[in-house]
């Protein structure tokens, strides 16, 4: 069997596990991170894309909210390409107490959120499909963050610092050395080949996953997989966050990022983190509430919907998963269980992962006996050194002052094919929707009509796969678009994926491709 | 004026019904919000492609597929109507040149290389015929909508000798060159030499030769013919992603024979309601740019398509909805819960959701009656069909909108 060797082994390719990777690997560690699937394929790539300013953890949660402006801030100094300097609202629709904004108000100054009162005229100024009926509207610096890029980001300054990074890399074992972890045993889910890894030091940062994984070294760590959902709705809705100014609750965030909006999300206790189900009553309700906020809402065109599982760390069981802190949990397996070797860094949230690395590593380093300083939040991430933030029209900016130049394989995310070929060859991947994490593929209104046929013929040949392989690759990101789709097909979605259903099965006939 | 049928939509089912009508010397007009679903389809015509296997005969199978589907429109059809209509259509369009009927299918491939069954394809199509057995050529022209190696891998997987290359035509400064761009430049002389000049000396003996469907719009016969005559063997299309240039050169041919027959055609206008009284409708309402048009007449065909096209809607609570009329839907399968299910591939419960009729193709209430006495509908707006699984799409609209002109005709005598 194969064998690494390595100081640190870091599980699980979230915002957590990258930020660790990244972290210790600028800290002069030798580091090693698996990931059972893709970079950010868990509740980092299916959360809504809010940089928290901390405002709507403010009132309930402050530890939380005081964690997430430093963070905030931090961000925007070392991952500006990854952000998009939307600004927050919070608003107090009919439905909420306006009262509650005095509240929201002394919450934000008591943990160093900024906050100001704007008039109403003014909110509805700058996003005119608000609510006109809004009878009070803050402002906190609250933005959208790109998870996919923030990820990869992470991992690719964690290479250039000589981590290894390896992607559909399962851990199927924890090695017990009398009370030390000593490393992990692997299983390469493409391959089927068998890996392992013997490590000084081994960080679960498996987010909701982080029970599973603690259980294989022996230690009970209680996490409970809050399942959140979410709905993309096409177009731009509102280009500033808009969070309502109430106590947190479901449905009550619209997020603006990339070249959609999207409204989360709900917080339902789940036994499985891989079994989660969006219903019709989660999609009702997240339409009912979005009309709160835009009226019509229900009348504009739903690309996607989806859940995640956060990743929320109680000491004890509860009942209501919003009960539990936002805030992140370090448990030093030494210290906690007398396990040696192991350390466990979960809850929390993407806005705070460079602070949970942080943390992490530290505690790591103390296991090993080192003591070097965290620079993570000093450094930018690659691409994002000027300090630029991102902006929506960023891809077209570059694409249209030649518009001819190349052709375009996803027309609704712009991305051309050089772009493609040039990040498959990169990726080397047989999988469409690692590709689409990278670039969008497929995310636009189209849900891949277009570019899925495309995509697999130029995968057929920039990665020189059997003809089985690339029909193995289309038919598997055509269901997981419509795994996206179906719970959300309605009005101008529902004549999409009617057009869909003519091009693959009628048109093309993929159920009868030769297997 | 008053219109003896104004007919609403303007893909093949509308156009077949208002072609026949007017060369029957009835006044036409056909209301259509845009160009229809010709220009996303290929233009083959496919009746009956697979009733769980691929279909071979679809004139021995469809009375059998009748009988298991009730409620499908090809319930209200003879096998001797749909093959009246098909003997019509190749008659009425000389220019796409269709060749088959309903006896046996023609097996062509798709753009990944399945293979697909067809009642009657245009002659530019009939030399991909995957009954020849090969062995064929696949030429791609750097399209991105086209990819033949991947094509040519699966149909050698299936046991077709098949291969691919690849060509660099010139395309001058542009490079994103869609389906219509390739086949205007198909039409230039100087294009055309490229291609076979590029092609001469690396065809195998035998080799039939497979171009994705770009060969022309307006001269596309000249085109094909020119490539087969100096290619000296088969030249044929494969369809691929819309937009279909062959449905284009299709709507052509069919609007132009619909003006010669004195039909007219009105694009741009949505039909959004009607005026009816005593069991009839009088009158159509299109909402234009700034305004609304009436349009009158003695009956009207109902075209508007399915949930593709927009003449059936589902909106965000789950109501279905016929967006003109608002008719009796019949075919949800299970009364709307769950509407859908979450693997892609099966049949969706809403796949067959559209607008019942009777024998004289004319919408009909929960009853079982005529909604209106001078109302029929034809095309991907009828109830009971999955046309895009069946392989039945242009099948089913032509031969339901030539039997709607039937039917008013008849109605008439």
């Amino acid at each position: 069997m194969a064998a690494l060797e390595t100081e640190v082994l870091v599980i699980g390719g979230g915002s957590t596990g990258a930020g660790v990777v990244r972290d210790a690997a600028m800290r002069g560690l030798k580091t090693v991170l698996v990931e059972r699937k893709d970079l950010a394929d868990g509740t980092t790539g299916r959360y809504h894309g809010l940089l928290h300013s901390g405002g709507r953890y403010a009132v309930k949660d402050p530890e939380a909210a005081r964690e997430c402006i430093v963070e905030n801030v931090i961000l925007r100094r070392i991952a500006s390409d990854c952000i998009e300097d939307t600004g927050g609202l919070f608003v107090s629709t009919p439905w909420d107490d306006p009262a509650f904004g005095d509240v929201f108000r002394e919450g934000c100054r008591a943990t160093g959120v900024p906050v100001e009162e704007i008039p109403v005229a003014e909110a509805l100024r700058s996003e005119p499909r608000l609510n006109p009926e809004i009878s009070r509207a803050f402002s906190v610096p609250d933005a959208a963050l790109d998870p996919w890029k923030l990820v990869w980001g992470c991992a690719r300054s964690a290479q250039e610092h000589g981590a290894q990074i390896l992607l559909y890399h399962r851990v199927v074992g924890l090695e017990r050395d009398g009370q030390r972890v000593s490393g992990a045993a692997i299983r390469n889910d493409l391959t089927g080949e068998d890996l392992r890894i013997h490590a000084d030091v081994v960080v679960n940062a498996a987010g909701a996953w982080a029970g599973q994984i603690a259980e294989l070294a022996g230690c009970r760590v209680n996490v409970l997989p809050g399942k959140g959902i979410m709905i993309a709705m096409n177009h731009r809705l509102v280009n500033t966050v808009v969070n309502r100014c109430k106590m947190p609750a479901d449905g009550d965030i619209l997020v603006p990022i990339r070249t959609v909006s999207v409204i989360g999300t709900t917080d339902v206790r789940v036994a499985d983190p891989d079994d989660l189900e969006v219903t019709q009553s989660e999609i009702d309700e997240m339409l009912d509430e979005g009309e709160k906020l835009v009226p019509g809402f229900r009348e504009a065109r739903a690309l996607r919907a989806w859940a995640g599982a956060r990743p929320l760390f109680s000491p004890e069981e509860v009942a209501d998963t919003r009960e539990v802190s936002r805030s992140h949990a370090l448990l030093d397996h030494r210290e906690r269980d007398g396990v040696e070797g192991l350390v466990t860094i979960t809850g929390g949230k993407t806005t705070t992962f460079r602070l949970m690395a942080e943390v992490a590593v530290d505690a790591a380093c103390a296991q090993l006996g080192v003591e070097r300083a965290c620079r993570t939040h000093e450094e930018p991430l690659p691409d994002s050194e000027d300090g630029h933030f991102y902006s929506l029209g960023s891809r077209l900016h570059a694409r249209e002052p030649v518009p001819q130049s190349e052709e375009l394989i996803c027309e609704c995310e712009l991305i051309t094919r050089h772009r493609l070929e040039e990040a498959m060859e990169r990726r080397h991947t047989a999988n469409l929707d690692d590709l689409r994490r990278t670039l969008r593929l497929g995310m636009g209104p189209c849900q891949g009509g277009f570019c899925s046929y495309r995509a697999a013929g130029i995968l057929h040949a920039v990665e020189r796969l059997d003809h089985r392989a690339a029909s193995a690759a289309l038919l598997s990101f055509l269901q997981e678009r419509w795994k996206g789709v179906h719970p959300i097909l309605y009005g101008d979605q529902m004549r999409q994926a009617r057009l869909d259903d003519w091009i693959f099965q009628g048109l093309l006939r993929v159920q009868h491709l030769p297997t | 004026m008053t219109h003896d049928t104004v007919v609403i939509g303007a893909g093949l089912a509308g156009l077949a019904a208002a072609l026949r009508l007017a060369e029957e010397g009835r006044r036409v007009l056909v209301v259509a919000k845009g160009v229809g679903s010709t220009h996303l389809a290929p233009a083959t015509i496919d009746v009956l492609g697979f009733d769980g296997e691929a279909v071979e005969s679809p004139a021995q199978a469809l009375p059998q597929f009748a009988a298991a589907h009730p409620g499908h429109p090809y319930e209200r059809l003879s096998v001797e109507l749909i093959a009246a209509s098909i003997e019509w259509f190749k008659s009425r369009l000389p220019l796409s040149g269709f060749r088959g009927g309903l006896e046996e299918n023609v097996v062509l491939p798709t753009a990944v290389g399945a293979a697909k069954p067809s009642a009657l394809v245009p002659e530019t199509m009939v030399g991909g015929d995957l009954r020849a057995g090969g062995p064929f050529l696949f030429v791609g022209l750097g399209l991105k909508d086209f990819y033949p190696a991947y094509l040519a891998g699966n149909l050698a997987g299936s046991g077709v000798q098949a291969r691919a290359i690849e060509l660099a035509p010139p395309l001058g400064r542009e490079t994103d060159v869609g389906s219509v761009g390739f086949a205007r430049r198909f039409e230039q002389p100087a294009f055309r030499e490229a291609i076979v000049r590029e092609l001469a000396g690396r065809l195998e003996p035998e080799e039939r030769v497979g171009f994705p469907a770009v060969l022309g719009i307006r001269q596309a016969a000249e085109v094909w013919r020119e490539l087969e005559t100096r290619l000296e063997r088969p030249v044929f299309e494969v369809a691929t992603l819309p937009p279909s240039v062959s449905g284009i050169r299709l709507f052509e041919e069919m609007t132009a024979a619909l003006r010669r027959a004195g039909g007219r055609i009105v694009i741009g206008q949505t039909v959004v309601g009607a005026e009816t009284a005593d069991g009839r409708v009088e009158a159509v309402v299109a909402e234009a740019a700034a305004r609304t048009a009436t349009f009158r007449a003695r009956s009207f065909v109902l075209a508007s398509g399915g949930f593709a096209a927009g003449g059936v809607e589902l909106n965000s609570y789950g109501k279905i909805r016929e967006a003109i009329f608002d008719l009796a839907l019949a075919g949800a399968a299970t009364n709307g819960r769950p509407r859908f299910l979450p693997t892609y591939l099966e049949e969706q419960p809403l796949d067959r959701v559209g607008v019942p009729v009777d024998d004289r193709l004319r919408p009909t209430d929960a009853e079982g009656r005529p909604r209106y006495e001078n109302l029929h509908a034809a095309g991907a707006t009828l109830a009971g069909a999955v046309p895009w699984r069946e392989a039945s799409g242009n099948g089913l609209s032509l031969a339901t909108g030539y039997a709607a002109a039937g039917a008013i005709l008849e109605g008439d005598s």
